[in-house]
């Protein structure tokens, strides 16, 4: 709390918060100028799908929880913000923290049994009541502007598209409207790591029985990065809503969540880059490659590699190992050329076992 | 409610269903115990050995070829994944291991999109020649498959059991179910004993795929997801009982296929496995002693 209330003017000239700064503000002005319509779309989803990774990072990497079910959580609140669309005229950024708020309740729910179980339960935990999610929207449906709680109508002819901001009715605009949504969201995990919820979550995932002799309260802080992830998950799915306009639940298929878990694995789950990295890989390789005329399929088959290899030798995931690999790199690079020299006037020293 | 009559049919798919489950789910357990691997790609491994089995039919292989060709597949790929990444990942906690399994469960499931691609529209399917020959209980046909799937559901939930109690491999995987440093410092050769849990896992993954391609469907997706519904009855065992495992599974395709008459539920049966899971897991979970997690989980 000290250190977020005590951020002072020289901060801001960190070269981290300049580069950061910088990127945002080339992805908020310039990119969506430079992009064809297609590629616009895709960085849309790009930024709906760096929510659901961050909040699956909050789990997997903050607090050691693995949920093989998110896209389940997605589809609720995709669910939610589509009904309330449809049936109120409230403005979006109010559905959007209603979704947030009715998908976070729905987590608590799942949640407070949930959390009894630990690390290999609680995973496939997750992954049957995704099923079970699965299944029930297969046979509800998403609202299309049907009447009822329910809001489907499957005799209507013309379905009428889920609305978008007034503010943020184009694609371009959207797209930006959606970047913005995902940097608040990004600033929410901040603001919960660098406070006492993220020191409490560090301990528990190094150890929850040193945490609760620490007196840690960690059936609260568990409960609690479930419902942050849940709440952020329903916010990236009234995002979704808006920007495809169109929701079917074979959009949601269980599969989903499992490659999700593994692209926010490869990205890396222990930094905030990582979430971006996982929804580029998410959402943009697919486009490009299909753009490409490539199968999808090598993708799913590089995920799976790309999850074996991220557990046997780098756990920090790619947002870690591309920059320290590349800092090695310049590091070979000018000291490649000094050792050449250096080898010609000096005898190589002997080693030192 | 639909009357009796209507139910009776589904007791005999049900109880095939739930056989084919109790032996996957067998499978799972001892290779759970013996390695500490709850192993994902079961299904994945299966239904790769089916689609294989489906291409050596198409090119008018004989009927026991496919079958064998099907269960070396499913069991070569699973002891080519155990023996490159299972020493690797020994140490790790159990859900990193689970997890590397889901690695192994998308290239598979990459691999049979793109060589057997499913857009078209066309349908496979993998027919045994047991479908054709059964016989009758009072009104209901019973195919000898339908028989095959639950007896081999029986016999090697039974096969297991004593091969785990009085056989010296058993034994060394129960030895290391307990404490796999310890048994290693007893001599027992713990890579050796674990290839053979990988190997017997693989193949019963097999002879399930080719089951279950047969009862369900030859589909890629399918077969993959299926593994769920077994995962289900190993969760009520809690990973270690596999007589409760048997049990377990066969209740869930029991339920399953019951519950298809029932107009209002029809639609929501292939919920069963989780529903069920669900509630036994947090009935199971109470009273839990924490116990102190491994570094580098």
């Amino acid at each position: 709390m000290r250190r977020l209330n005590g951020l002072r003017l020289s901060d801001l000239t960190r070269p981290r918060i300049l580069v950061t700064t910088f990127l945002l503000l080339f992805v908020l002005l310039v990119l969506p100028q430079l992009m064809s319509l297609y590629y616009v779309d895709t960085m849309t989803q790009v930024a709906v799908y760096s929510m659901v990774a961050l909040g699956l990072g909050v789990l997997v990497g903050r607090v050691g929880l693995v949920s093989l079910g998110q896209a389940a959580v997605l589809a609720i609140g995709a669910w939610v913000a589509a009904r309330l669309l449809f049936a109120t005229s409230q403005p979006y950024l109010l559905v959007l923290l209603e979704a947030g708020l009715a998908t976070m309740a729905v987590g608590i729910i799942i949640g407070l049994p949930a959390l009894r179980l630990r690390g290999l339960y609680l995973a496939l935990i997750t992954l049957m009541l995704a099923g079970g999610i699965t299944v029930v929207l297969a046979t509800v449906n998403f609202p299309n502007g049907g009447h009822g709680f329910l809001g489907y109508d499957g005799g209507l002819l013309h379905i009428p598209p889920i609305r978008r901001p007034s503010f943020a009715a184009s694609d371009p605009a959207y797209f930006r409207f959606a970047v913005i949504i995902a940097i608040a969201m990004f600033g929410l995990v901040l603001a919960h790591i660098k406070t006492r919820p993220g020191r409490a979550w560090a301990a528990i995932r190094q150890s929850e029985p040193a945490a609760l002799a620490a007196g840690i309260n960690t059936w609260l802080y568990k409960l609690w990065a479930f419902a942050l992830a849940s709440f952020i998950t329903g916010v990236a799915g009234g995002v979704l809503a808006g920007a495809i306009h169109y929701l079917y639940s074979i959009n949601f298929p269980t599969q989903d969540s499992i490659t999700l878990l593994a692209v926010v694995l490869m990205g890396g789950a222990y930094s905030l880059w990582g979430a971006v990295v996982a929804g580029l890989l998410y959402q943009f390789l697919p486009s490009l490659l299909n753009n490409w005329g490539v199968s999808a399929d090598w993708l799913t088959i590089l995920f799976g590699i790309g999850v074996l290899q991220v557990l046997t030798t780098a756990p920090a995931g790619l947002a870690d190992q591309v920059p320290r690999d590349l800092a090695r790199l310049a590091r070979r690079l000018r000291g490649g050329g000094r050792s050449k020299q250096a080898a010609k006037d000096t005898p190589a020293p002997e080693r030192v076992p | 409610m639909p009357p009796w009559a209507d139910f009776e049919p589904f007791i005999v798919s049900g109880l095939a269903l739930g056989g084919v489950y109790a032996l996957s789910g067998v499978g799972l357990v001892v290779l759970y115990r013996a390695t500490g691997v709850l192993y994902l790609a079961f299904g994945a491994v299966g239904a790769l050995g089916a689609l294989t089995a489906w291409s050596l039919a198409q090119a008018s292989a004989p009927g026991w070829l496919t079958w064998l060709a099907c269960i070396a597949v499913s069991a070569a790929v699973t002891l080519g994944y155990g023996t490159l990444f299972g020493p690797a990942l020994a140490k790790r906690d159990p859900l990193v291991k689970a997890v590397a399994t889901i690695g192994l469960t998308l290239i598979l499931y990459g691999l049979m999109d793109l060589l057997w691609t499913t857009s078209g529209g066309q349908a496979r399917s993998l027919t045994l020649p047991t479908d054709n020959s059964g016989f009758t209980i009072g009104q209901i046909t019973v195919t000898d498959t339908q028989v095959i799937a639950l007896a081999a559901g029986v016999v090697l939930t039974v096969a297991t059991a004593a091969f785990l109690r009085f056989t010296q491999l058993g034994t060394a995987m129960r030895a290391m179910a307990n404490d796999r440093e310890i048994t290693a410092t007893l001599g027992v050769p713990v890579r050796r004993v674990e290839a053979a849990a990988w190997l017997g896992c693989g193949a019963l993954s097999g002879i399930a795929g080719l089951l279950l391609a047969d009862l369900v469907a030859l589909d890629a997706t399918t077969l993959t997801f299926l593994v769920i519904s077994s995962l289900a009855a190993v969760l009520i065992a809690r990973l270690r009982s596999i007589a409760l495992t048997f049990a377990a599974a066969l209740v869930v395709g029991l339920l399953h296929d019951l519950l298809t008459p029932v107009v209002s539920l029809s639609n929501y049966r292939d919920m069963t496995p989780f529903v069920i899971a669900a509630i036994g897991l947090l009935v199971l979970s109470r009273h839990r002693v924490m116990v102190q997690s491994r570094e580098g989980a």
